[in-house]
């Protein structure tokens, strides 16, 4: 290891290979992925799938294996399983990911962007063949404590090997990964679903909506900038929330909620409740200018896909809108319908996915034209036969987290 | 028991803490001290459980839906992790960091009364939600600290007194912190799984959250293996606290803001 306590003049790519070494290889990498990336004619993004990723995967660790069983005495996996290496793939892969966090992920106006690859990082050969690298680093140093046989090294091991199977999890499990959505209407069953590219697939199963549920907050009230359109009032955060009874003031303004619809109806000239397909939640408002003392009262609306909204101008420059309400939950009764003739009746919500077969179903969307008049229900299907293997990972991760917590650091322990 | 008590019980939560924060003070000159401190510590949670307890039965669900309960989980859960940290690695100042952070939770729910923010997205309702968070805040304020304690030893050693002490400091802090910066991330990938159908997306506050760990985590390697080249590894740490705050504040102007799904205007 290059300390300070040894400075010995040595030449570039001499034994050992330090930082200049490491950084330069990092580059020589990263700049074959980019011209990869110009030259090369595929513009698919580069996935493996069953079972050739599992070969790939049983190959790429028994390589690991022997590299460092036969090979460890030489130059380049003595420079893979040291510092220099690891840290110079971390700062690289950071590196790479850094542009990806700064270059929107879509097609550019910049064409440098686009040939160079890098509105498509995740599959960018550049970032692939560093992520390689810094892979390969982890599995040998992974490997070479495991077989040490040390209790000192369980955190270590939590770590790596947690980091190293999730990624590689996740990187192979991406070709196996199946993500549909299926549109289903209340009282039409449906077993056609549609991948990410638009391609129809069958299900060995169909699934029937029984009523599709949303739950609403109120509206909010809010002050708008007549010129503008804008909302004046907190930047637009922490409106109040439209409650029968309640006085909110804003600037010189008191405004007192009379009487409040959940879901209403124009009447001449006031609203009444109505229970129909688009009826618009309303209120009554009495709204006293405190400078003045004088009162004025009007019923305002949010409006909704068939009715206008209504506001109220209450001066020259501000006028009270009452906003779309926000949805609270929305839910699907839904049944699966199998070929056997069975039926599985369950509800899905929002953060609470059905498990069925291997598939996830969750809770994606809805008709948001409709709002909670929607008879749409949208359904998610998720198969992903790698996620043990990657909850492994990420449980390692965890345990050795706590053990970090826990043990702190070697250097402060040392003293 | 509602949310019309909060001002009592918050008031007498705050006094106690507040008080105790003073004898915590005073423990640096006597150490004796430290006993009342803890003791008015512990009363004052005991307060706060009991509210939590009572508010809970009173509404006969867990109360997470809004972000007023949501605060009230921070405040209760803060002082927790302050003081198995504090028991663990006798900070002082430490438990009164997340003392202090936890009475600043409780304030803001004492000068926002519900009534002003009751909405919560269906995606945000989740017992995912407060362990995420909470592990968070703790870590970046544990970061924080560690780069208050970079900003010190560049400090000292720009007067050519740098102490080593300074630096193990900051190892240690960059410790506990990356450690709950580890367990938010992968919290963060599970609620996902959850949610959203899949454990990681790239989108860009996770691309955020994912550099500012490898940032503090090259700190760790470089530490542990040069451990006499202290300004390279402050450098390290003030770099990688930089990210964490594009992470933090940042990812919201950056031109990928407007693709990601944690860009909420309120918490």
């Amino acid at each position: 290891m290059s300390d300070d306590n040894f400075k010995i003049q040595r030449n570039l790519w001499e034994n050992p290979w330090g930082y200049v070494e490491s950084f330069f290889i990092g580059f020589g990498l990263i700049i074959t992925g980019l011209f990869l990336e110009v030259f090369s004619s595929s513009k698919n993004a580069f996935t493996i799938s069953y079972p050739y990723n599992v070969f790939f995967l049983v190959g790429y660790m028994l390589l690991l294996f022997m590299l460092f069983k036969w090979f460890s005495n030489t130059q380049l996996i003595r420079w893979l399983t040291k510092v220099p290496a690891s840290i110079s793939s971390i700062a690289l892969v950071t590196f790479m990911v850094m542009i990806m966090g700064i270059i929107p992920q879509v097609t550019s106006q910049n064409n440098l962007i686009n040939n160079l690859g890098l509105n498509h990082i995740t599959s960018n050969w550049a970032f692939l063949l560093i992520l390689f690298q810094f892979l390969t680093c982890l599995g040998l140093i992974s490997i070479k404590r495991i077989l040490q046989f040390k209790w000192s090294n369980f955190g270590f091991i939590l770590n790596h090997v947690g980091l190293f199977l999730t990624l590689i999890a996740g990187i192979l499990g991406t070709g196996d990964l199946q993500r549909l959505s299926l549109n289903v209407y209340e009282g039409k069953p449906n077993w056609i679903a549609t991948d990410l590219n638009g391609q129809e697939v069958e299900l060995p199963f169909a699934f029937y909506l029984k009523d599709f549920l949303i739950d609403e907050y109120n509206p909010k009230l809010a002050l708008v900038d007549n010129k503008t359109g804008s909302i004046s009032h907190n930047d637009g955060k922490n409106l109040y929330l439209v409650e029968k009874g309640e006085t909110y003031y804003f600037h010189n303004f008191e405004v007192k909620i009379n009487e409040f619809f959940p879901n209403s109806g124009r009447f001449g000239k006031r609203y009444e409740p109505v229970n129909e397909i688009g009826s618009p939640p309303s209120a009554s408002i009495s709204v006293k200018n405190t400078k003045t003392d004088s009162v004025q009262n009007a019923w305002i609306s949010s409006g909704s896909f068939r009715y206008p909204y209504e506001s109220f101008k209450i001066s020259e420059d501000y006028s009270v809108v009452m906003t779309i309400p926000e949805v609270k939950k929305f839910s699907s009764d839904i049944d699966i319908l199998t070929k056997e003739g069975e039926r599985i009746s369950t509800i899905l919500e929002v953060n609470k996915p059905y498990k069925y077969k291997g598939w996830k179903i969750y809770q994606l969307s809805y008709d948001e034209k409709m709002g909670k008049w929607s008879n749409l229900s949208v359904l998610e299907l998720v198969k992903d036969p790698w996620l043990p293997l990657i909850y492994t990972g990420i449980f390692m991760m965890i345990a050795g987290a706590i053990y970090m917590f826990w043990m702190g650091n070697k250097i402060t322990k040392n003293n | 028991m509602t949310w019309i008590d909060f001002p009592l019980y918050g008031s007498i939560i705050g006094i106690l803490w507040i008080i105790g924060l003073l004898f915590l003070v005073i423990s640096y000159k006597k150490q004796a001290v430290l006993k009342i401190a803890n003791l008015l510590f512990i009363t004052g949670w005991a307060v706060l459980l009991l509210f939590v307890i009572k508010l809970w039965l009173e509404l006969d669900r867990p109360p997470m839906r809004t972000l007023g309960e949501t605060r009230l989980w921070y405040a209760t859960f803060l002082p927790l992790i302050g003081f198995v940290t504090y028991i663990r690695w006798k900070y002082k100042w430490f438990l009164a960091y997340s003392i202090g952070m936890a009475t600043m939770f409780l304030a803001i729910n004492y000068l926002n009364p519900e009534t002003y923010s009751k909405t919560l997205m269906p995606a945000l309702q989740s017992p995912w939600f407060i362990p995420h968070v909470l592990v968070y805040l703790f870590s970046y304020a544990v970061l924080a600290a560690s780069s208050i304690v970079a900003i010190k030893g560049w400090y000292d050693s720009y007067k050519q007194k740098f102490n080593i002490e300074t630096l193990k400091l900051a190892d240690n802090l960059v410790y506990i912190g990356f450690a709950f910066l580890t367990l938010g991330l992968l919290f963060g990938a599970l609620w996902a799984k959850e949610a959203w159908g899949h454990y990681w997306t790239w989108d860009p506050k996770e691309v955020w959250a994912f550099l500012t760990w490898m940032g503090y985590l090259i700190y760790i390697h470089y530490r542990n293996f040069h451990i006499h080249k202290t300004k390279q590894a402050l450098t390290i740490l003030a770099m990688a606290f930089v990210v964490l705050l594009v992470c933090w504040f940042g990812v919201n102007y950056l031109p990928v803001a407007n693709t990601s799904v944690h860009t909420y205007t309120n918490y």
